[in-house]
């Protein structure tokens, strides 16, 4: 496909993305399945933040759901605080907030590689996890944090779930943008040839540990921006979003769409939270299937779904 | 704290710190012999425990429990690894993707067939009582626990020196194919290793049942306490179990009692304080991990 | 901040929707779309022409993970209240409740809250087992003007006046047929003052809301009345040993312990309790009921002997209703009911009265709460109303100890406190 085809149709598709709920409000419980989208596309962010890390970087992180859920702390108690529902102070607190704690467990963690880095994140995360739930005055602790405002942008409020949803899926698309624009940078290129050869880096003269702390910080900053939004969606922000099963959620939303791909993270949201979510309602096995599915994306197709695409393409077109 | 009560912690630290060794030492064996970190350890010593709690339902018997729940276990280990791991060998980072797969499916089938109540082992007859010591009377199975560990500590120091065996494994992970042309067979050896492996989780499972409960999410929380001990104490050798156990359990219990704030961060504190002092764990060497 | 959400808007816009879009709602469409409730297929069609649509009830419960023996338990209540009904509350059919799964997690229950409001389209939603869940969605809920017998949760705020309601506030829409933690928790601080001639008590509760709030409620009511908390300490909710905390408190001086714990930790303590030979000692095992439910009992059976606990409800509670119920559940699943059984239970005979009372007709909601604040029944525990203020129960809290009888570890009721009911605004 031509380059200009290529660029049309990812601006149609957002632009379709974005305005979900207008063109399918005839449907059958369309407000329902605005919900789950939102769900989905907030995993999503996540799971690309998260894959900045595994598939460019190759740094396989358990923790990432602490980053997600200080950047909805962080919204929330800055707009709390300070009194003041702007979206561009919500964001800017939920990026402080989650850039700074991967800076912190950055320093750490990048020390370590491989199994080494995967096990201290899920250390730092579960540590987070116990300040948020010992926190209480901060955090609300094990009842979580209540009363969570919706964001408002120059008069323009954010609080019916159109508008929401309009503002989360914009949010998606500039952060796809952002992942799309440092994967063809150089500096991008430097992180895949992390991941390929660490040794052959260094000796080519790359500060590895800079290159990986600065993407672990990007990653940690791009999943607070996931945080904020779920923050909002809910008005609610819970320990559950700083807990392991978030981490894990997002690490087999990236493994079943497909690693090292860009939009492979968010296709893997989409189909983690329809196992998790929707399949429940017909069948009790659920958690089951999702674990079989992800067994079958590693062992067998390890490119996941984006990958089995790419196969797919390349197949019919010989 | 007064003196008396100093030793009381002292010992509860020392056999928790037993209980996670115990508990550990399944995780530690596979990652030390085949580099790979199985994330489905915790549902392997979850499986052990449901296995022991029906048989004492049925029988009465927990040391009929200690028995099965490893073979059974172990022998779901010895299958999964050429089932599954096999084909991944080399990828050790795919390898410890597909266990978190298994954990998945093992953590939900225990459910819909076991179901999902709140559960508890008793202690095992002649196990049950307490005896006087230091002024208080104490458990006789913690004093067991600590027994259980010394002596899996003892086995692992026992087969570590016969060098043999640990050598061979090691150089089936350096170079397998070079191995097999040495006429071992790398196969049977990392089948093993797996399910010993699996096993010694289900050991964990059924010897910890009656301190800390059978119940859904038994499986997440055991294995984030492995993982812990295993990092503190050093990935890549047998003795770091031994090493995060003694540290970690004593350092949990003090610090859980003289600092309750913190009391949930704390375990994850110390992780944290032993990393930044020694990167690599305790009793952890430098490894080539690729 | 009410969602401004009552519209639709109904203009359609055209766009050249490429690949990508039309994959993704693709995707999200037959997810969405259908009804998923086999009810709602089979009985739309064969809608009678003056009779009112069945019933349709959304249950949120936990079926997985940590709680999931407590949805299972008031699942299985829920189905057998229907069962001896013949599926028909006040005339009028009702369809198999639609059970979801609240698994632990607030953003779950968020989303199937989402689900029973706009996709199910339920008449009556229950359940909620985690207070952050209830919290969570207790403005999505009141913004749906959805009504909603809550049959768990026991935080205080779902049923009082709340300052900047947070974490949460009572709604006109949300009724209580199950607690209050402080009704749980402050009286008997007040009896064991008063009553019993305890001067000095010491806390430990978990770490986490629930046990917080019990610790601060029962503290203050025994200070009130002349009591003295000599200390207290507190457990990481889920702790794995409790042999360290016991140790601490045979080492101070002070007998009367109040915990709160529930399910594996209450479990835990009880057998660590025992196995630093603290009653024999002389230390006394005191706390809110979840401490010694049944759930519990059934685990440590004689161990937890001698436990005084309060609670609405004891398994050995001699009422007629109590005795009938006993036996029916019995009889049907084979097993004794807990207290989350009743809860579910006396929600749907709260639901049952209610709509006998609007002649099973739904549809004007302030009639409908307007009944349900009006319901007055006997239940397994006992007389049951709601405090029309706050929709939490008004009931009798039983001061309870354990012991065996036939051979079961039950809670034996020793003495009464009538008619309380939650003060309805923050007290400490």
């Amino acid at each position: 496909m031509s380059r200009v085809a290529l660029v049309a149709l990812a601006i149609a598709g957002a632009a379709a993305l974005i305005t979900f709920p207008l063109w399918s409000s005839g449907w059958e419980s369309s407000r329902y399945a605005t919900t789950i989208l939102r769900d989905m596309l907030v995993l999503g962010i996540l799971a690309l933040s998260l894959d900045l890390l595994v598939g460019s970087a190759g740094l396989p992180s358990l923790g990432h759901a602490a980053f997600f859920g200080t950047g909805a702390y962080g919204a929330a108690i800055v707009a709390q605080r300070v009194g003041n529902d702007d979206l561009l102070l919500g964001l800017a607190a939920a990026i402080g907030a989650s850039a700074l704690l991967a800076l912190v467990i950055g320093l750490f963690a990048v020390r370590a590689a491989g199994i080494f880095f995967l096990m201290l994140t899920l250390a730092f995360a579960q540590m987070v996890f116990a300040l948020a739930f010992q926190a209480v005055d901060l955090s609300g602790g094990s009842n979580g944090l209540a009363g969570v405002h919706r964001p408002q942008l120059l008069g323009l409020d954010f609080n019916g779930p159109e508008a929401l949803f309009e503002l989360v899926a914009s949010l998606f698309v500039i952060v796809v943008l952002v992942l799309w624009r440092v994967r063809s940078s150089t500096y991008g290129r430097a992180l895949i040839g992390l991941r390929e050869n660490e040794r052959r880096m260094r000796a080519l003269g790359y500060d590895t540990t800079r290159l990986k702390l600065s993407a672990f910080v990007l990653a940690g900053a791009l999943a607070g921006i996931g945080g904020a939004l779920s923050g909002w969606s809910l008005r609610y922000v819970s320990t559950n979003d700083v807990g392991i099963e978030r981490s894990i959620e997002a690490f087999v939303s990236v493994l079943i769409g497909g690693t090292g791909t860009l939009l492979g993270p968010a296709i893997g949201a989409v189909v983690v939270l329809y196992v998790e979510r929707v399949l429940p309602s017909s069948i009790p096995f659920a958690e089951t299937v999702l674990g079989v599915l992800f067994i079958v994306f590693v062992a067998l197709a390890r490119q996941g779904i984006v990958g089995l695409g790419r196969a797919a393409y390349r197949r019919a077109r010989a | 704290m007064s003196p008396e009560v100093a030793v009381q912690q002292a010992l509860n630290g020392i056999s928790f710190g037993a209980l996670l060794f115990i508990l550990a030492a399944g995780l530690s064996l596979i990652f030390g012999m085949m580099d790979v970190v199985n994330l489905a350890h915790g549902a392997f010593y979850m499986l052990g425990a449901y296995i022991a709690l029906t048989v004492v339902q049925r029988t009465g018997q927990f040391w009929l429990g200690l028995v099965l729940a490893p073979l059974l276990v172990g022998a779901l280990g010895l299958a999964i690894e050429p089932l599954l791991l096999r084909r991944l060998r080399g990828r050790h980072l795919d390898q410890v993707l597909l266990t978190i797969g298994i954990s998945l499916v093992i953590g939900d089938l225990i459910g819909l067939i076991a179901g999902r109540e709140i559960r508890s082992l008793p202690f095992p007859a002649g196990l049950d009582h307490s005896v006087p010591i230091m002024g208080g009377d104490y458990p006789v199975y913690r004093l067991f626990v600590i027994a259980f560990g010394l002596a899996l500590a003892a086995l692992f120091a026992f087969v570590h020196r016969r060098s043999r065996i640990g050598a061979l494994i090691r150089a089936g992970v350096d170079d397998a194919p070079m191995l097999a042309a040495l006429g071992v067979d790398i196969d049977r050896l990392f089948a093993t290793t797996f399910g010993v492996g699996a096993a010694l989780a289900a050991v964990a499972g059924v010897i910890a049942a009656p301190v800390f409960g059978v119940f859904p999410g038994m499986d997440v929380d055991a294995l984030i306490y492995s993982l812990i001990v295993v990092v503190v104490g050093g990935l890549g050798t047998l003795s770091g179990a031994i090493a995060g156990g003694a540290l970690v359990g004593p350092a949990d219990t003090f610090g859980k009692v003289l600092f309750p704030q913190f009391a949930l961060a704390l375990i994850f504190a110390i992780v944290a304080f032993v990393l930044l002092l020694r990167p690599t764990g305790l009793l952890g060497r430098v490894r080539i991990v690729r | 901040m009410t969602d401004s959400d009552t519209s639709y808007r109904l203009s359609r816009r055209k766009f050249l929707a490429a690949g990508g879009a039309v994959a993704l709602a693709a995707a999200c469409g037959p997810a969405a779309a259908p009804s998923a409730s086999p009810s709602a297929a089979a009985t739309a069609s064969a809608a009678a022409t003056t009779a009112l649509k069945p019933l349709k009830i959304g249950q949120l419960l936990p079926f997985t993970k940590v709680y999931a023996e407590l949805g299972n338990s008031m699942k299985r209540s829920t189905d057998l209240y229907l069962k001896q009904k013949g599926n028909k509350l006040a005339g009028r059919t009702v369809a198999p409740p639609i059970y979801e799964d609240e698994a632990n997690d607030p953003v779950v229950g968020a989303q199937k809250t989402q689900k029973f409001i706009e996709q199910d389209q339920v008449d009556v939603m229950m359940g909620i087992v985690a207070t952050p869940i209830a919290y969570a969605v207790r403005n999505a809920i009141d913004s749906a003007k959805m009504i909603f017998i809550e049959t768990n949760a026991g935080g205080n705020s779902l049923t009082r006046d709340v300052p900047n309601c947070t974490p949460a506030c009572k709604s006109k829409y949300i009724f209580r047929s199950s607690f209050s933690s402080w009704q749980i928790s402050a009286p008997i601080g007040e009896y064991f003052a008063t009553k019993r001639g305890v001067k000095e008590a010491f806390t430990f509760v978990a770490d986490y809301g629930f046990g917080t709030e019990s610790a601060a409620d029962f503290t203050n009511s025994f200070t009130k009345a002349g009591g003295k908390v000599t200390g207290s300490l507190k457990a990481p909710l889920g702790s794995a040993d409790f042999l360290p905390f016991v140790t601490q408190l045979k080492n101070q001086p002070t007998k009367d312990i109040y915990s709160f714990f529930s399910g594996t930790d209450a479990i835990n303590y009880i057998k660590a309790w025992n196995q630093l030979g603290m009653p024999a000692a002389g230390y006394k095992m005191n706390g809110a009921g979840f401490l010694t439910e049944q759930d519990v009992l059934k685990e440590v059976k004689e161990l937890a002997n001698g436990a005084v606990t309060s609670l609405f409800w004891a398994v050995t509670l001699d009422n007629a209703e109590n005795k009938a119920f006993v036996d029916a559940y019995q009889k049907e699943y084979n097993l004794l009911p807990d207290v989350f059984a009743v809860q579910a239970w006396d929600g749907m005979n709260a639901l049952d009265l209610a709509l006998q009372a609007v002649k099973g007709d739904t549809s004007n909601k302030d009639a409908f709460i307007a009944a349900l604040e009006n319901v007055k029944f006997n239940s397994p525990r006992g007389a049951f109303e709601f405090d029309k203020v706050t929709h939490n129960p008004i009931q009798d809290m039983y001061i309870r100890q354990v012991a065996v009888q036939n051979g079961a570890a039950v809670n034996t009721i020793v003495d009464k406190i009538a008619r309380v009911t939650d003060p309805g605004k923050p007290t400490t």
